[in-house]
């Protein structure tokens, strides 16, 4: 389970312990110039190293020797970034294709089935449920990363290493994602409107499709961007099972690391290259990932 | 027979019919809906990790496959190998170098920005930004920053006349360079968990301190840090099942990715996969794998009893 | 259909500039009346993975395309050996994954051998007598199955900045280098503490470098024939690995191998001589296209010396064995070898090319036009001893890397506790 996951869920228990109060009153503290000036460095130390990774990418072979800290871009970043893009040995395109594929597949899978989990443990009555869902929670804290030797031989066995579904099938699912969805749901399905769509005859899975699905809208679209960008980013496992058709982005930025080892300026081109695609969605959504992380899942 | 009655009775057989669905669909519905979480765990996750242990208890090669059963050999080895306690320091000391700060300067962040700052969205999104890059481009670029002889760090360094420090060369350095990179990508993400967590402490408490005068800093330590002390606690909890597993950004912090020529930043992670992929021995491997298994799983249960002791002492208990 | 398009591909090639391709993929033709030519008719895509630079251009690869138009070629390029020989086991391992064609390193190609049965047999009478005797013969399994095809082979010279030379007082005419270098490592050292004494730049790059210099002239230095592992206590391994240590204190400019830093360092005069094998000309002028002022001796301490040198093989795995052993063949011709050699250095291990004018004439702009060609065939033929390297003389020699760097690069070890470490390191390896 990565991080994000993790801190995400403990944000979420912490504030259910702690009851959110709006009480802001005339007192609230306002920041001093210090307050100001922290944050700015905060900001530049955000922000710089990915400057510095565009200063030299935008140079020539030469520019990291100049030991330059601080510059103006040179005229190559396209050119660089055209290089890398279109080296055959890499593979960018095919990579950021087949990272979109299983970011993409993986968060609805993940969104699919933690609702459907979600709406389960939260709404239904059924044997053994708090038993299960805790043993959900416990396997958040088991690092399955670990066991990549037996999945390795169990893809190598199933004919699958190598291929983008290696990457895909142990990630369809996650406890963070049942977890998410059940604080939730518990919150914002009142019963009244199962209840009712029961009366009226629907089936179980109906009413989950017609009532409990639409009202889980906010927290699912939250959750399937948390899992897209962890899947976009994730490579332990990738890099030890794909290929090269298959690989993921991040597998591909190593691989040119590699390879282009001699030449500075375009492999932090690429580096540049392969942080565009999430800084893309990071301006769309960022609000929606800054209310994510701070909601958790008691607001939504 | 009439046909009326006929019907009437396939009515009521059609109803009794519907019940049992309906009474089937109510019972065995949850658990079909939790099923695929269980189903693909089990595969995924469980599954591989018993069998694990039963690899490492095998000499096995990644070309060869399964050879003779070999008992506890791999786990000896492996114990015995300077290279699993070097790694273990490691690991240890990345992840103390990489959780301590961060956890002290999202605090400090997260105190910012709960006073009243102008445009907050634009440094919230602000300090959250190095999240989105993958570590993989958060390695290569601080791999660079921090080489040796023509590194950006060192060139700063010696410009304001203090001497270079051999990132890669030496061990703590080391180790520093590649927490900044975790640091880097998480302590704006933190900063925003501790920000809600203040946001959710009652007003009253700072309103009734300001009445007896206590001063800022006073309030923040007096009434900021105990109320945010059980989400302080489970982020440390959470971060470190990931942060033992640490593996992108040591490994891509220089060309060979085996963690240095003295193994000065080899994490266990690492180790795992030079045993098997690099000196192709899958039993060695598991070894190492169900040992550092176990080590996290000890330490999380540690850090859980501490954090449920504390919290159970102050705030009321988990509903 | 299927000749008449061939000929007019032969036409078409053998009436264009390229004429050594014609030749090249004559000798393929040669096989044209066997049966298992089905993958003339489809379209194909080979796969074709090397490390460093093989100095396959694409114009080369052009070459075969031209012949076979059904042919695509992807060509993958691992940055070291390291990263490629990971990379074969683990795809070996895992049964699929591997390219159709794959380049192997003399290092690691003995490991390879165990696993000779996953590998395509390349024997055909089209490379009968092809290469060097002993390049052949290492890549023959114990069935006698041929499972390689040469590529080259790493005879080494000295290449040394001109200008570093001049501003310390030596040299700089790479004649007067070869005889002020000519000599045994001893010699070489002692020239460096003369060039360092007026110099503030380094003699040599890495200890780790100088050191693979040494050890490839020795025939039994990790293992012995039967394979027994020896590399702890030879002290011929002892003696090289103390001396090059001591030496490295006054002379290195300790910057490990493929580090950035290495890769600065060249550019920005860091060190005035390198162990060069050809294959180096090419990593040289990638890292420093800049400088102008990098020549090559035709001189190596100790006589001659091999660096490497590399096989292509055909892991059985790849769907289109038939064309991948038709490309292997076309890319280890001595005409392929000869254009690979002027691209990237990589001096053929193929017998024919010897004494040809394309390689005895050929000059190396960026090296001040040296005489590349004839330079290295003499540096070839002044190579008397092939080590003997069995299945773990990757790790040990790998391992011996690590312990040098320790002491010249990291200074994290003195030279006894490093070799204690690389002792440990190869009782590991079990």
């Amino acid at each position: 389970m990565s991080t994000l996951t993790q801190e995400a869920a403990a944000e979420s228990l912490a504030q259910r312990k702690t009851p959110k109060t709006k009480t802001r009153g005339a007192l609230v503290n306002k920041p001093g110039w210090l307050g100001y000036t922290f944050l700015a460095i905060v900001m530049v130390g955000a922000i710089y190293p990915l400057y510095w990774a565009f200063m030299i990418g935008a140079g020539d072979q030469s520019t990291i020797t100049e030991r330059k800290v601080i510059d103006l871009p040179g005229p190559h970043f396209f050119e660089n970034a055209l290089e890398v893009i279109s080296s055959p040995t890499v593979n960018f395109w095919v990579a950021i294709g087949n990272s979109i594929i299983v970011s993409t597949i993986v968060s609805i899978s993940v969104v699919f089935f933690s609702t459907l989990a979600g709406y389960a443990f939260s709404k239904l009555r059924f044997k053994g449920k708090s038993g299960l869902f805790y043993f959900v929670i416990a396997t958040l804290a088991v690092p399955t990363q670990l066991a990549v030797v037996p999945l390795f031989i169990v893809m190598v066995n199933l004919k699958l290493a190598g291929t983008l579904p290696a990457v895909i099938l142990p990630a369809l699912v996650s406890a963070f994602g049942v977890f998410w969805m059940t604080q939730y749901l518990e919150q914002a399905l009142p019963y009244e409107l199962i209840e009712a769509a029961r009366v009226d005859g629907a089936s179980m899975f109906r009413t989950f499709w017609s009532i409990a699905l639409p009202s889980a809208r906010p927290a699912a679209a939250m959750l399937a961007l948390f899992i897209f960008i962890q899947t976009w980013t994730n490579f332990f496992w990738p890099f030890i099972v794909l290929d090269k058709d298959s690989q993921t982005l991040p597998v591909a930025l190593s691989v040119l690391s590699n390879n282009y080892f001699d030449d500075y300026s375009l492999i932090l081109a690429g580096a540049v290259v392969s942080i565009l695609p999430l800084l893309a969605l990071f301006l769309v959504t960022g609000r929606q990932l800054v209310k994510g992380i701070m909601e958790g899942a008691v607001k939504g | 027979m009439t046909t009326q009655s006929v019907a009437d009775e396939r009515a009521v057989r059609l109803v009794a019919f519907r019940h049992t669905i309906n009474r089937w669909d109510v019972k065995v519905s949850p658990y079909l809906y939790i099923s695929p979480f269980f189903i693909l765990f089990a595969i995924c996750g469980l599954f591989p990790l018993l069998y694990t242990g039963y690899v490492s208890l095998h000499e096995w090669s990644l070309i060869g496959g399964e050879g003779d059963f070999v008992g506890l050999e791999n786990f000896q080895f492996v114990l015995g190998q300077p290279k699993f306690w070097d790694a273990l320091r490691n690991t240890f000391s990345i992840f103390l170098f990489s959780s301590l700060p961060q956890v002290l300067i999202a605090l400090v962040i997260a105190a910012v920005l709960d006073t009243n700052i102008r445009a907050k969205t634009f440094w919230r999104m602000g300090v959250l930004l190095p999240y989105i890059v993958t570590p993989v481009a958060i390695a290569i670029i601080f791999g660079v920053m921090f080489s040796d002889k023509y590194g950006v760090i060192n060139t700063l360094l010696t410009n304001i006349g203090l001497p270079a420090i051999g990132w890669h060369s030496d061990v703590i350095p080391s180790h520093i360079a590649i927490a900044t990179m975790v640091n880097f990508r998480w302590t704006g993400y933190q900063a925003l968990i501790f920000l809600a967590a203040m946001q959710a402490v009652p007003r009253d408490y700072y309103e009734a301190a300001m009445i007896d005068g206590a001063s800022r800093v006073r309030r923040f330590f007096s009434i900021t840090i105990p109320q945010l002390r059980p989400t302080i606690i489970f982020v440390v909890v959470t971060s470190t099942i990931g942060g033992l597993q640490i593996f992108d950004e040591p490994r891509l912090y220089d060309q060979f990715g085996t963690g240095g020529a003295d193994g000065q930043w080899r994490t266990l992670t690492m180790y795992i996969y030079n045993l098997g992929w690099i000196e192709s021995n899958f039993g060695r491997a598991s070894a190492v794998a169900w040992l550092l298994f176990i080590i996290i799983i000890i330490f999380a249960a540690l850090n859980l009893i501490i954090s449920q002791q504390i919290s159970s002492g102050g705030s009321r208990a988990k509903k | 259909m299927r000749n008449s398009r061939r000929t007019a591909a032969v036409a078409i090639a053998g009436a264009a500039v390229f004429a050594l391709v014609a030749t090249g993929c004559q000798s393929t033709d040669n096989g044209a009346g066997t049966p298992n030519n089905d993958w003339e008719n489809e379209e194909i895509t080979l796969t074709l993975a090397t490390f460093n630079n093989f100095g396959y251009t694409d114009e080369l690869l052009d070459g075969f395309t031209k012949l076979h138009p059904n042919v695509t070629i992807e060509h993958t390029i691992a940055a070291t050996s390291n990263d490629a020989r990971t990379n074969y086991f683990t795809k070996l391992g895992a049964g699929s994954g591997l390219a159709d064609v794959e380049a192997v390193e003399i290092d690691w190609f003995a490991e390879l051998m165990q696993y000779s049965d996953k590998l395509v047999d390349l024997t055909s009478d089209n490379v009968k007598d092809r290469w060097v005797s002993w390049k052949s013969e290492a890549a023959t399994d114990a069935d006698g199955r041929l499972i390689a095809y040469g590529t080259d082979i790493g005879p080494e010279a000295i290449c040394y900045r001109s200008d570093l030379f001049a501003a310390a007082g030596l040299p700089t005419d790479r004649e007067e280098v070869a005889a002020l270098l000519e000599g045994d490592w001893a010699h070489y050292f002692e020239v460096g503490q003369d060039f360092v004494a007026n110099s503030d730049a380094a003699w040599f790059d890495s200890a780790g470098a100088t050191y693979q210099g040494q050890i490839n002239q020795v025939k039994n230095a990790y293992e012995e024939n039967d394979g027994t592992v020896i590399a702890t206590t030879n002290a011929e391994v002892e003696d090289i690995y103390n001396s090059t240590l001591e030496a490295s204190k006054t002379l290195s400019a300790h910057l490990g191998q493929w580090s950035p830093d290495w890769n600065a360092g060249m550019a920005a005069g860091a060190f005035a001589t390198m162990l060069c094998p050809g294959w180096m000309l090419g990593v040289i002028s990638g890292n420093s296209p800049d400088v102008t002022t990098w020549d090559v001796a035709n001189v190596f301490p100790g006589g001659g010396g091999n660096w490497g040198g590399s096989y292509l093989t055909v892991p059985a795995q790849g769907a289109h064995p038939e064309a991948a052993t038709a490309l292997a063949d076309y890319l280890t011709s001595p005409e392929s070898q000869i254009a690979a050699f002027v691209e990237a250095g990589t001096f053929p291990s193929q017998v024919a090319a010897y004494g040809t004018p394309e390689l005895n004439d050929y000059t190396n702009e960026f090296f001040n036009n040296a005489p590349v060609g004839t330079i290295f065939t003499d540096r070839a033929n002044a190579v008397s001893v092939a080590p003997f390297k069995a299945a773990k003389y990757f790790p040990i020699n790998d391992a011996m890397m690590n312990a040098l760097s320790r002491v010249d690069v990291d200074g994290t070890d003195d030279a006894a506790s490093s070799w204690d470490k690389f002792v440990a390191d190869v009782e590991a390896l079990g």
